[in-house]
């Protein structure tokens, strides 16, 4: 198995490369936002010393840390799956004796995280010297955001997946995944920090797993969490991941009977 | 009229291809009403914790979102379609079909494709930007009202023309078809104030990818904020665009020799 996945990533990482023109137009989509909310919120502290007791410096530090949780956590597989169910390549795969989206989208994805990252780095710190927030990192709140990243991007993958394979059964896959990224957007905590939502829209973010993939990371690393809610979170993180893996497979059960490639 | 008949032919060709297209376009304009939603509720959010932003009140932000989707409703129904079209033409060679015919290419290229189902989206824009005004209690001066009616349209035919210097670009280096995504990707920071932003950003989205020009300037006159120099010269800096632009535009089809030469 270890053979396939270092099979797999040495292809991966070739193709990703060859798109890295595409990489750096993506990542200037994706940057344009977060800076912009930044920029919306600091100008809010800096008028009135601070918003519900956030000063500009936490928005700051707030949204640059954002900037890198989101890459690391964030999936690409409706670009990559999409198509394939479209136009019949998944055929292929579904020859193979291996599962196509835990090992050849997964591994797609990880690549694509991997560049990313590089290509953020540089502006990352340019945009550090521009905002200079202030952020106090200790060792063990990076380390313990190590496992709560990696299953926030378990949860947030098997979502994607599950959402990604209604393109069994329809077309539209892609409005659906318009909404999907809306509703994102809200309660993950990428317009706002969530302590900042009216009361309704806080509980509703509880509900919903979002916030545990995006704003609770952000938190832990920004050391903003007690012992207690940290426990909380990552229990409620696992709870999510094993509910996304069931959602995940029933969708996948049922779409690969259904699917039927184009021409057959 | 030559280009009355010509906007009236391929009007009638994108009618029909929305009328093949029914649900798909039910399908968007519900999704658009709901960016619509999210975006009054990012409105709201933020003015339950603050009186102002930069300045502007929450009628005028809402007002901004208007002209801001004002804006970008132009740049679905013609620019986005247009351009996946011209850079497939450039590709493929089907663009010399379009310099065959005997009209001003710049013209045929910019309306080849549109979106039609997308003019629900200026009902939507001008509704906020009424209800903005309706709020925000002050009564505009009929003076204030032209001025926010002649920046909006030289605002646009700035972006416009930008636009146009994008495609034409691509005519001397074929193979950057990422053309237009600079302008795609600052496209939301037209959403805010530009006073809200930090100087170098306010300067990119200024006089680099003028955004601002075509949301924030409008509204600040409407609000009555610039002198009438600032006014003029802006209106100026539409005309210029568009003429520099075409400028640009014919050079560049006379270095076009087609896709397989």
């Amino acid at each position: 198995m270890f053979e396939i996945f270092r099979r797999l990533w040495a292809l991966n990482w070739a193709e990703q490369w060859q798109y890295r023109a595409n990489l750096l137009m993506y990542l200037l989509f994706w940057l344009v936002s977060p800076i912009v909310y930044l920029a919306v919120w600091t100008t809010v502290a800096q008028s009135q010393g601070s918003v519900n007791g956030l000063t500009a410096n936490d928005f700051a530090a707030y949204y640059m840390v954002l900037l890198v949780v989101d890459i690391l956590t964030s999936q690409i597989t409706i670009h990559v799956l999409a198509p394939e169910i479209q136009n019949g390549n998944l055929s292929n795969r579904l020859l193979l004796p291996v599962h196509p989206v835990l090992t050849q989208v997964l591994v797609n994805n990880i690549a694509f995280k991997a560049l990313n990252l590089i290509a953020l780095a540089p502006i990352w710190l340019a945009l550090y010297l521009l905002f200079r927030p202030a952020l106090n990192l200790s060792a063990l709140h990076l380390a313990l955001a190590v496992p709560a990243l990696i299953l926030a991007f378990g949860i947030l993958f098997l979502l994607g997946s599950a959402l990604t394979l209604v393109a069994f059964w329809t077309t539209r896959v892609w409005a659906l995944w318009n909404f999907y990224s809306a509703v994102f957007m809200l309660f993950a905590g990428h317009f706002v920090p969530l302590a900042l939502l009216p009361p309704v829209l806080q509980t509703i973010a509880k509900a919903l797993p979002f916030s545990y993939t995006l704003h609770f990371p952000i938190q832990l690393i920004l050391g903003k969490l007690g012992p207690q809610e940290m426990a909380l979170n990552f229990g409620m993180q696992f709870v999510w991941l094993a509910l996304a893996y069931v959602i995940f497979r029933v969708t996948w059960r049922a779409g690969v009977r259904q699917f039927s490639a184009v021409g057959a | 009229m030559n280009a009355l008949r010509i906007i009236g032919a391929f009007l009638k060709l994108n009618v029909q291809v929305a009328l093949a297209y029914r649900s798909e376009a039910v399908v968007q304009i519900l999704l658009n009403l709901m960016w619509l939603g999210w975006e009054l509720t990012s409105l709201a959010i933020i003015f339950a914790n603050t009186n102002e932003l930069g300045g502007w009140g929450p009628a005028e932000l809402i007002a901004l979102l208007g002209v801001w989707r004002l804006v970008n409703t132009m740049m679905s129904i013609i620019v986005w379609p247009n351009t996946e079209k011209f850079n497939q033409g450039l590709r493929d060679g089907s663009l010399d079909y379009t310099f065959l015919q005997p009209a001003n290419s710049q013209f045929l290229v910019s309306i080849t494709r549109v979106e039609l189902w997308r003019l629900w989206d200026f009902v939507i824009a001008v509704v906020l930007i009424v209800a903005g005004l309706g709020m925000s209690g002050r009564v505009a001066a009929p003076a204030n009202i032209a001025t926010f009616l002649a920046l909006t349209v030289s605002g646009a035919a700035v972006l416009y023309s930008l636009w146009i210097v994008m495609i034409a670009v691509t005519f001397w280096f074929t193979r950057f078809d990422n053309n237009v995504t600079i302008l795609a990707a600052l496209m939301d920071a037209g959403r805010f104030p530009a006073q809200v932003y930090p100087f170098w950003l306010r300067l990119l989205i200024t006089f680099i990818i003028p955004i601002a020009v075509a949301t924030t300037v409008p509204l600040q006159g409407l609000r009555g904020e610039l002198a009438w120099w600032e006014v003029a010269g802006f209106l100026a800096l539409g005309v210029a665009a568009v003429f520099l632009s075409s400028r640009l535009w014919k050079a560049g089809v006379r270095r076009y020799s087609g896709a397989s030469s």
